[in-house]
This record gives structure tokens, C-alpha cells and sequence, in this order.
């Protein structure tokens, strides 16, 4: 009974402690629960605040975006404002150097060109912006053409030799000869750079530049290699390499100058061309910069074609003849000579040279000295000893110019090899008889460039007129019917795409050549309505006055072969 | 103090001694809780004190003795509940300096107004460790009945000596663990 008694107490404090414990394990849920709900309401909370956060987000991104557009714009408009008197400044000092040659006054001629070259410095530098501007917004547009490797790495030799041998260094070149389809001028800038890199970076080194065929991947392309033995750079330095705005190091800026755009631009270009820019270094032991850029599809092979007719139908006049027993040479001065405008009659010996000479009467006679058979001395005797040819002046391009015995024997002018596009032209110039006062309309409506415009082709013997809108320029075709129309695009009262409309209206009008010269950054869409309206489109970014010339001569020649509107009366100035 | 310390004492009295003398304990502290504990509770350690009295009086045996043995059998007790807690432990030393850093850790998860003794521990040297229990409560002996019960599961030889702190108060006592000399001496 005890026993029983016991028991049943035992069960009854086993009893409470059971309902304690579901007392205290309901408690602990409830509390949970409530903890639970707690953390559920944060939670929602934190849901809504992130999305509040994320719309902040999304609208600080957009605005972002809007603002770099407007920044980009910025910058576009910016670059036009400060190119048009930069371009006056360029413009104009090589019109004083040219003025002060003449005169002979050398120390005029330096300090000129020392403005020259610093005004042409800061056009690279705003260029070089602008490009950068344009490839971060997607607007950089790709101009693909037919190039000849060989030409295009004697011109940019041409531009970067005298940077290269500035420092002492040798300058080595192996080209295999051929062509690609590529944005030639985007070719020729990541060249350029990265040889001006090379010159930089590089002292009493050698400079080498390689272009050769080369498959990646199953393309065809071409591989431009430029190797230094200069300073080099160190793997850390060689990842920052192509970041804009970032050098070598920032000591790098200091010692070498330079903005760091080139490279990052540079990379951009050949990723735009469908190829890419790759660089080994070692620091201390040189770099090496390769550009790849697929073979592009060729059009039908006229060349050869064109070559031979050009050689084969000496009835036209001729304005100047080439002898040189060069092969490669003959044909490198023929296409700078033909892009100039000018007709040309090559002969690969003295002999030919003195036939074809008195065949075709050139106006000038570009003569290499080492020849075999006949050197280039004997072809000269022999020009200026005949009474009929005596006066043709004749400039030597040679390798070992004897400048005395060459003026002796009655040379104009003696040009040591290898001779860049633009200095062949710019001599040739010279000695070719001046445009005939060949009217041509300056539309443009910031006076100074228009001034300066109107300055250099009357120096070149076109008869120029000026007109400062669209409005006034189809007033003076209305009075004399210009050769050629040098067009600006931002005018007030008319503008050129309004103008080159109306100028398409008239039967009469619509032939004439039109050249849109511009500091506006031409956008892919205006490019289009330009087209078929316009001879060529020149950006003043790239201004330069001897392409502008020669722009302006090669439209020139393609009209002048047809008949021409009414004589000019009218000369000069206005 | 926690409910598990009470379920187990009771066990303890009811497999060492008798159903009947559990019950004649109980029944003589005249609890307010009734003596109806759960390990999920809370209660008065005054509860504890009382019942440690009852035993006494009923076995004729010292209560630090009782309290000794039961923190012993406690801590079998809670090894079977909780044995992560020692594998974790290499041996009696690193369990011990574990115990207010790991353990307790875990037991405020649990119960978050749990009023925990504190514990002081460190080497004297390589084979000799300390302990020093500090308490608002009077359970130095039970803290020492549990070290012999962790000596006892690691089953190493370890001599522990106990020294008085704040005048031989049962709320503070300092345990020296010396290693490798026979536990019982």
C-alpha cells in the first residue's frame, strides 16, 4: 500500500514536470514564432529597401550614362571648337615658313616651325581624345579600302624616320610585298604609334619593322611586328599597357611624356578591324608590339591592268616622267605621283629616260643616278645639252647624291632616297606649272580659315572665291561657275548638306567637284548623305595643308577633263 | 539552476539508494516546485541545497561527499547527452579549458538567462593545470565531482588537489590537476 502510495507520487511529479515541460516548450515556440515574424517583417523590409536601393541605382546609372553621352557630345563639339583656330595656327604658320624660305630667312623658317610642330603636337593630343571619346560611346567608324603593304609602310616610315633617328637609332625594315583590305588611316595612326613608342622608348637601339603574311586561326592576314632593343618593361607594366590615361609607371610620363592614349586606342583600332595587338617585353631588353589584322576580301585585280596602260599610252600630256632602273621604286613614285593627280611616264634606263623625254616633253624629270649603262650623271648631261630640253627641270632622287657635281650639271634640286609621299609631291609642286587661275569657291564661314584657304590657293595659282554660308555660295555659282568647291558643314543660314542639295538641283551644277573640308567629326549617318554628293570628305583633325592640296589637284585634274564651265574672269581675292 | 542537474540527482538517488528514499527526500524538502522537475526548466538553487540536506539526513553520509559523487554521476549524465562536446577534446586538460569558452557558449543558445558558474583556467606547467570556480552559488563540490567524472571518462591518471579560495567559502575553490601520479594517491 506504501509502495503504491510512493508510486503514485512519483507519477504524479512525473506528471507535472511533463506539463511543465510542454508549458515551457509551447512558450519557447511561441517565442520563436514571434522572433520568426519579427525577422520575416526585417526581411520584408530589407526587400523593399533593396529595391528602393536598386531603382536609386538604376537611376544613378542612367544618369550616368546620359551624362558621359553629354560629356562625349561635350567633347565632340569641344575638339571642333579648339581644332578650327588650331588649324589656322597650323594653317598659317607653314604659309609664313614657306614665305620666309623664299626670303631666306632660316631663323624665321625654325622659329616657324617650331609653332608649326606645337600646334601639331596639340592637334595629335585632341585627337587623340576625341578617338578615345568616340570608341568609349561606339562611334568610331571603320573605312575599309584596298592597301598596298609596301606603300603604306614607306609612308609611315617616312612620317617616323626623322623621330627614330633623333635618338641614334638604326631603323630596320623587311616588308613582304602584298595588299590587305583594312581602315587604312586606322592602320597607319596604330603604326605610327607604335613606332613612335619604340623611338621613345629606345636610345642609340635599333628600330625594327616587320610586315608579313601570317594565318591565325585559319585567316589570312598580315602581321606588322615593331621590335626595340630599348628600355622595356616589366610584366606589371606590361598588363597596365593598353588601360587609357595609364603609362609604364607615372615616373614613366615624367621622363618620356606622352598622354597614354596611343596604345589604348591602338588596341581599340585593330579589335575594331577584326584583328588584335599583342606585346612581349623584357625590362631592360626591348619590346615587341605585333598588330594583326585579317587579309579582308580584295576587289578584282585592276591594278596590273591600269599599270601597264599607264605606260603604254604616252599620248596624253605627260606632266612628269620618272627614270630609275628600280623596278619597285618606279612603281612606289608612280601611285604617289597618280594619288597626286599628276600623269606620269616612268623609264627603267638612261637611254629610254632621254626617249621618252623628247617624246613626250614632260613639265618635270625625276632622275636616279645609279643606273646601269647610263648613270644618272650622263642622262643629266645630256638633257641640259640639248637646246629642246635644256629647260625641263630635273630633280635627282638618289641615294649618293653628289649635291655640287648634280647642281653643276644644271640639277634644280637634289632629293636624297627614300622620298616620302608628301615631300615628292611637295617638290614636284614647285617645278609644275601653276593652276592656271582655275576658279574655285571657299565656302566656309569662320574667316580666318576661310582667309587662309583662300591665301594658299592663290599661292598655287587657282583664282579663289569666298562665300561665308550655303546661301551665298549659290549666289557667286550663279555668277561664275567655279572648277571646285572647297565646302564647310556647320554654317549658319544654309549648311553644307542643305547647299549640297540645292547645288544638286541644278542640271549644270551638279558635276562640280565639291571637297567637304570640316572640323565637325563626321558621323556615320552624315557620311551617308555626303555620299555620291561629294568628292571626298576631309576632316580638318587630320588637316594638313599639302593633302589638302593634293585633294584638291586630284579633283581638279578628275574635272578637268571634262569641259569646263564658263573662263574665269575673275582672279584673287575677295 | 538548470533542471537537468535535478532530474539526475533524483535518478541518482533512486538507482544508488531506493525508490523510497528519492521519495522520503522529496517529500522531507518540502519544495516549492513539488519536486516535478523537467531538464527544460528552471529552478531555485536553494531546491538543490534542500535536497542534498534530505539525503544526508537520510543516509547518515557527509553532504561535500554526496555532492562529489553526483558531480560524477552528472557528468556521465551529460556525456550521454551531449558526447560532441568531449570527442571534440583530446584530453582532460584541453576538455576543461574549454568549458566557459565552448560549453557554456552553447548552453546561453540554449538558455539565455542561464546563470553560469565561472571558470579560470590555465598551465602551471606542462603536466600540471588549473582550475578556479567562482560561483553565486555554494557548488564547489559538485564543480570537483564533475572534474573527476571528466578524469574519470578520459581515463588518464591525474591527481587533483584542491585549494580554498575566499576563506574556504563553498561559492570559490581552485583545482591543481597534476598529471601522471595516481589520482588517488
Amino acid at each position: 500500500m506504501d509502495e503504491l502510495a510512493l508510486l503514485r507520487r512519483q507519477l504524479e511529479r512525473e506528471r507535472a514536470a511533463r506539463k511543465q515541460a510542454e508549458q515551457i516548450a509551447e512558450q519557447k515556440t511561441r517565442e520563436i514564432y514571434y522572433i520568426n515574424q519579427e525577422l520575416r517583417q526585417l526581411n520584408n523590409h530589407l526587400e523593399e529597401m533593396v529595391e528602393l536601393r536598386t531603382a536609386e541605382l538604376a537611376k544613378a546609372h542612367d544618369e550616368a550614362i546620359q551624362a558621359s553621352l553629354i560629356k562625349s557630345q561635350f567633347l565632340a563639339n569641344m575638339s571642333h571648337e579648339l581644332r578650327t583656330p588650331l588649324n589656322a595656327i597650323i594653317g598659317y604658320s607653314e604659309m609664313l615658313t614657306e614665305d620666309a624660305k623664299t626670303l631666306n630667312d632660316p631663323m624665321f623658317v625654325d622659329d616657324l616651325d617650331k609653332i608649326n610642330r606645337a600646334g601639331k603636337q596639340l592637334l595629335t593630343l585632341i585627337n587623340d581624345i576625341l578617338d578615345l571619346s568616340k570608341i568609349e560611346t561606339g562611334r568610331m567608324d571603320v573605312y575599309m579600302e584596298p592597301v598596298d603593304v609596301s606603300m603604306l609602310i614607306q609612308d609611315v616610315l617616312v612620317t617616323v624616320r626623322p623621330l627614330i633617328e633623333q635618338g641614334g637609332n638604326t631603323i630596320e625594315l623587311a616588308c613582304e610585298p602584298g595588299q590587305l583590305v583594312t581602315d587604312v588611316t586606322k592602320l597607319r595612326q596604330v603604326l605610327i604609334n607604335l613606332l613612335g613608342n619604340a623611338a621613345k622608348f629606345t636610345k642609340d637601339g635599333l628600330v625594327k619593322l616587320e610586315a608579313r603574311r601570317e594565318t591565325r586561326d585559319g585567316t589570312e592576314g598580315y602581321a606588322f611586328r615593331v621590335e626595340d632593343s630599348g628600355i622595356g618593361m616589366t610584366p606589371e607594366q606590361v598588363e597596365r599597357l593598353f588601360q587609357p590615361f595609364v603609362q609604364a609607371d607615372s615616373s614613366t610620363t615624367r621622363s618620356y611624356g606622352g598622354t597614354g592614349l596611343g596604345l589604348a586606342i591602338s588596341r581599340s583600332f585593330c579589335e575594331m578591324l577584326g584583328g588584335g595587338i599583342g606585346v612581349e617585353s623584357e625590362h631592360g631588353a626591348g619590346s615587341v608590339f605585333v598588330c594583326w589584322l585579317p587579309q579582308g576580301l580584295l576587289p578584282e585585280q585592276e591594278e596590273l591592268r591600269s599599270r601597264m596602260s599607264a605606260g603604254s599610252a604616252p599620248r596624253q600630256p605627260v606632266s612628269i616622267l620618272l627614270i630609275d632602273d628600280e623596278h619597285t621604286t618606279l612603281e612606289l613614285l608612280r601611285r604617289y605621283l597618280a594619288s597626286a593627280g599628276w600623269t606620269t611616264a616612268f623609264a627603267e634606263s638612261g637611254a629610254e629616260g632621254l626617249r621618252l623625254a623628247r617624246e613626250l616633253r614632260p613639265e618635270v624629270i625625276c632622275l636616279d643616278i645609279l643606273m646601269p649603262s647610263m648613270d644618272g650623271w650622263a642622262v643629266l648631261s645630256a638633257i641640259k645639252n640639248d637646246p629642246e630640253l635644256k629647260d625641263i627641270p630635273v630633280v635627282i632622287l638618289s641615294m649618293t647624291s653628289d649635291r655640287q657635281l648634280g647642281y653643276s650639271l644644271g640639277a634644280a634640286e637634289i632629293v636624297s632616297k627614300p622620298v616620302g609621299r608628301e615631300q615628292l609631291i611637295g617638290i614636284m609642286d614647285k617645278y609644275i606649272a601653276l593652276h592656271d587661275n582655275a576658279p574655285v569657291l571657299v565656302v566656309e564661314d569662320d574667316a580666318t580659315t576661310s582667309e587662309m584657304m583662300a591665301r594658299m590657293l592663290h599661292k598655287e595659282g587657282y583664282a579663289v572665291t569666298r562665300a561665308g554660308n550655303g546661301l551665298e555660295a549659290l549666289e557667286r555659282i550663279e555668277y561664275q561657275q567655279p572648277q571646285l568647291i572647297l565646302l564647310d558643314l556647320m554654317m549658319p543660314k544654309m549648311d553644307g548638306f542643305q547647299f549640297l542639295r540645292e547645288l544638286h538641283r541644278r542640271e549644270g551644277w551638279r558635276d562640280i567637284p565639291v571637297i567637304v573640308v570640316t572640323a565637325k567629326s563626321v558621323t556615320p549617318e552624315e557620311r551617308l548623305r555626303l555620299h555620291g554628293y561629294v568628292h571626298e570628305v576631309m576632316q580638318k583633325g587630320s588637316f594638313d595643308r599639302d593633302r589638302l592640296l593634293t585633294e584638291i589637284r586630284r579633283a581638279h585634274s578628275a574635272s578637268a577633263s571634262e569641259p569646263a564651265g564658263p573662263s574665269p574672269e575673275e582672279k584673287g581675292m575677295h | 539552476m538548470k533542471g537537468v542537474v535535478f532530474t539526475s540527482f533524483i535518478e541518482m538517488v533512486e538507482q544508488k539508494f531506493s525508490l523510497e528514499i528519492a521519495d522520503r527526500v522529496i517529500t522531507g524538502a518540502q519544495l516549492p516546485s513539488g519536486g516535478s522537475y523537467t531538464s527544460v526548466g528552471t529552478y531555485d538553487y536553494r531546491e538543490m541545497l534542500a535536497l542534498v540536506g534530505q539525503l544526508s539526513a537520510a543516509t547518515g553520509l557527509a553532504e561535500g561527499a554526496l555532492v562529489r559523487v553526483f558531480g560524477e554521476y552528472l557528468f556521465r549524465e551529460l556525456v550521454a547527452m551531449h558526447p560532441e562536446f568531449l570527442q571534440r577534446n583530446q584530453g582532460v586538460f584541453a576538455f576543461l579549458e574549454k568549458v566557459d569558452s565552448y560549453i557554456h557558449v552553447e548552453v546561453r543558445k540554449l538558455y539565455p538567462d542561464a546563470e553560469l558558474p565561472r571558470f579560470e583556467s590555465g598551465y602551471v606547467d606542462e603536466a600540471t593545470f588549473y582550475m578556479e570556480y567562482r560561483s553565486s552559488r555554494p557548488f564547489a563540490d559538485l564543480a570537483e565531482g564533475l572534474i573527476h567524472g571528466a578524469i574519470h571518462y578520459y581515463g588518464e591518471s591525474i591527481e587533483v588537489r584542491r585549494e580554498a579560495l575566499d576563506g574556504e567559502a563553498p561559492t570559490a575553490a581552485r583545482f591543481v590537476l597534476c598529471r601522471g601520479r595516481d589520482a588517488r594517491g
